[in-house]
């Protein structure tokens, strides 16, 4: 009767706890349902929105679907001075992606490999000026007056150097992180050969480093293609607009244009999140590097 | 090497010796002629615009980065209880507001946050509720600004955190367990002090990157309605590039890159490496 009783007991608790976890479980897929929404909705509603025709966009209710669709605001933008955005900021970024690569190799080469004086003080002047690359509106003005007062603004080479000022920290860093996984022994093999510096940076260590060399590229590829407030104040030629500023001036004086705006956006989107998908796991160990010590 | 500081002395660091020059002048556009010391900083910091600014952006700063960082931690938390693909899944997922461009990332909430036709306010409608005045009232636009700029950083803060959980070593846990801690201790006494150092560089990057976040701000709400989201960056960037008084706004840059200094001389602190 007793143990009857306790097993009735334990039966009722092992249900209490089968109706928990599966309150937890219903818990985590709202959860996680609720993260996808949230950070895929706003750039999947701009798409659908870039697909309506100019009429459907301002109506109300707002379609999610049955709309027809239209490429209208894709011909247009690609007509405009957005296309010519897309081909600057490529130019930009692979100017600014090659010139890092190399200079951010001899740098994190230097710091890694050679003694020299001062070495620890300019290592700490790359690390702290890493934050800057995450945001950086407290040099919007300095780069403006200082550029301005030296006759760079409106060339084609300032926005290039910009994203290369301030990418080139990160890069450094992540390469160096490389760096440090390549036995020294492969160095000291290549030198006893008779190869002089430039050789074993460039022929020797450079082709086993490729996924922090990417890593570096990405970053860079990422601030340059991303940056919009520098940009749009050193360069005023629509000639030379940077991708961002093309599609902030959808937002025009006149109230925004939605159709083209979000189909501006929708297209400098997908390549962001094509890189971003198939380098995901590199950039988040090159975000990571610092915090944890492998 | 060389190269390397060239760049980067060109780009970053002359500039603001030369904000340090611009801003004990008085400008009217780029020509600076009138020498007044100190005036500008003086000016700025005594006027109730920009004191009621600074406020404002600590403000949203701090909510947002304390928004990101409970978040974050706690998605990193849960994520790490599954590993592997989802985990992966889940990191790629919401760092994908801060690898894309923050003028989308906030134009596309504006469009969804849209009073009069937006997505949000439909569905708040069919729910029975009231339209919400996203951008038009003082509370919620600050609030919309703080969401916005929380949403971009709340991946930053977790994949930080889960590389720290996953660095911690699986004997600690162990032992833990053996000692009869419950899940609770577990996560206060082993968890969060080991990792304590991508928690603080989170704390620090995101701070510095909050404060200095003009996108956001200007795409969002322009500092509307009225100004109550007149954030400092923004007052820089009006006052330089609307009202051209680059002496004044040089001074407030500064004042804004003192305290950014301090958050990267933090990060240079916590940071863990070797030379």
């Amino acid at each position: 009767m007793i143990l009857n009783q306790r097993n009735h007991l334990k039966n009722k608790s092992r249900a209490q706890l089968n109706s928990l976890s599966l309150f937890l479980k219903v818990f985590e897929i709202l959860m996680f349902v609720l993260l996808v929404l949230v950070n895929l909705l706003p750039f999947i509603w701009g798409a659908i929105t870039s697909l309506k025709s100019s009429r459907e966009v301002l109506s109300f209710p707002p379609k999610l679907w049955g709309f027809k669709l239209s490429t209208e605001h894709y011909a247009r933008v690609f007509a405009d001075t957005f296309f010519v955005g897309i081909r600057n900021s490529l130019m930009y970024a692979i100017f600014a992606i090659v010139i890092g690569v190399v200079v951010g190799m001899m740098a994190a080469y230097a710091l890694r490999r050679l003694r020299f004086r001062g070495k620890r003080v300019i290592f700490i002047l790359i690390l702290s000026c890493i934050p800057l690359s995450s945001g950086s509106a407290a040099l919007v003005v300095p780069n403006y007056t200082f550029f301005t007062k030296l006759g760079m603004i409106n060339t084609w080479y300032i926005l290039p150097l910009i994203y290369l000022g301030y990418n080139l920290p990160m890069a450094i860093w992540v390469l160096m992180s490389g760096m440090e996984m390549v036995p020294v022994e492969l160095d000291e093999a290549a030198k006893m050969d008779g190869a002089g510096r430039w050789y074993i940076l460039f022929r020797i260590i450079f082709p086993v480093m490729l996924p922090s060399i990417a890593s570096a590229a990405l970053f860079i590829f990422l601030g340059a293609w991303n940056e919009y407030v520098v940009s749009s104040v050193l360069v005023s030629r629509s000639s030379l607009y940077p991708i961002q500023v093309s599609i902030y001036n959808y937002m025009g004086y006149y109230g925004v244009e939605w159709g083209p705006l979000t189909a501006a956006a929708t297209a400098a989107v997908i390549p962001t999140i094509i890189v971003f998908a198939m380098l995901g796991r590199m950039m988040i160990s090159g975000l990571t590097a610092g915090a944890v010590k492998d | 090497m060389t190269p390397s500081l060239v760049i980067i002395f060109l780009v970053l660091i002359l500039p603001l010796f030369f904000a340090v020059y611009c801003s004990v002048f008085n400008a009217k556009a780029m020509s600076f002629d009138k020498f007044v010391g100190l005036d500008n900083f003086i000016k700025v910091l005594t006027n109730d615009i920009y004191r009621r600014s600074l406020y404002k952006t600590f403000l949203i700063s701090g909510a947002s980065l304390v928004i990101s960082l409970v978040l974050g931690i706690a998605f990193a938390l849960w994520t790490h209880k599954y590993g592997g693909f989802i985990a992966f899944f889940i990191q790629m997922l919401v760092l994908i507001p801060w690898v894309t461009s923050q003028v989308v990332g906030a134009m596309l909430w504006k469009w969804l946050l849209n009073e009069d036709v937006g997505l949000i306010n439909y569905v708040i409608g069919k729910l029975g509720g009231s339209r919400l005045h996203f951008f038009s009232n003082e509370t919620v636009a600050m609030g919309m600004l703080i969401f916005v700029i929380a949403w971009r950083t709340i991946g930053y803060a977790m994949v930080n955190v889960l590389a720290g959980l996953k660095g911690i070593p699986q004997a600690v846990e162990e032992a833990a367990i053996i000692d009869g801690s419950n899940r609770w201790q577990k996560l206060i006494y082993i968890r969060l002090p080991m990792v304590r150092t991508p928690i603080l560089i989170s704390t620090i990057v995101i701070a510095l990157s909050n404060i200095n976040n003009l996108i956001v701000p200007l795409a969002l709400t322009g500092g509307g309605p009225g100004t109550a989201t007149s954030v400092i960056t923004i007052q820089i960037y009006r006052l330089g590039f609307t009202n051209l008084q680059f002496g004044l706004s040089s001074a407030l840059s500064l004042i804004l890159f003192a305290v950014t200094i301090i958050l990267s001389i933090g990060y240079v602190r916590v940071m863990k490496y070797d030379t």
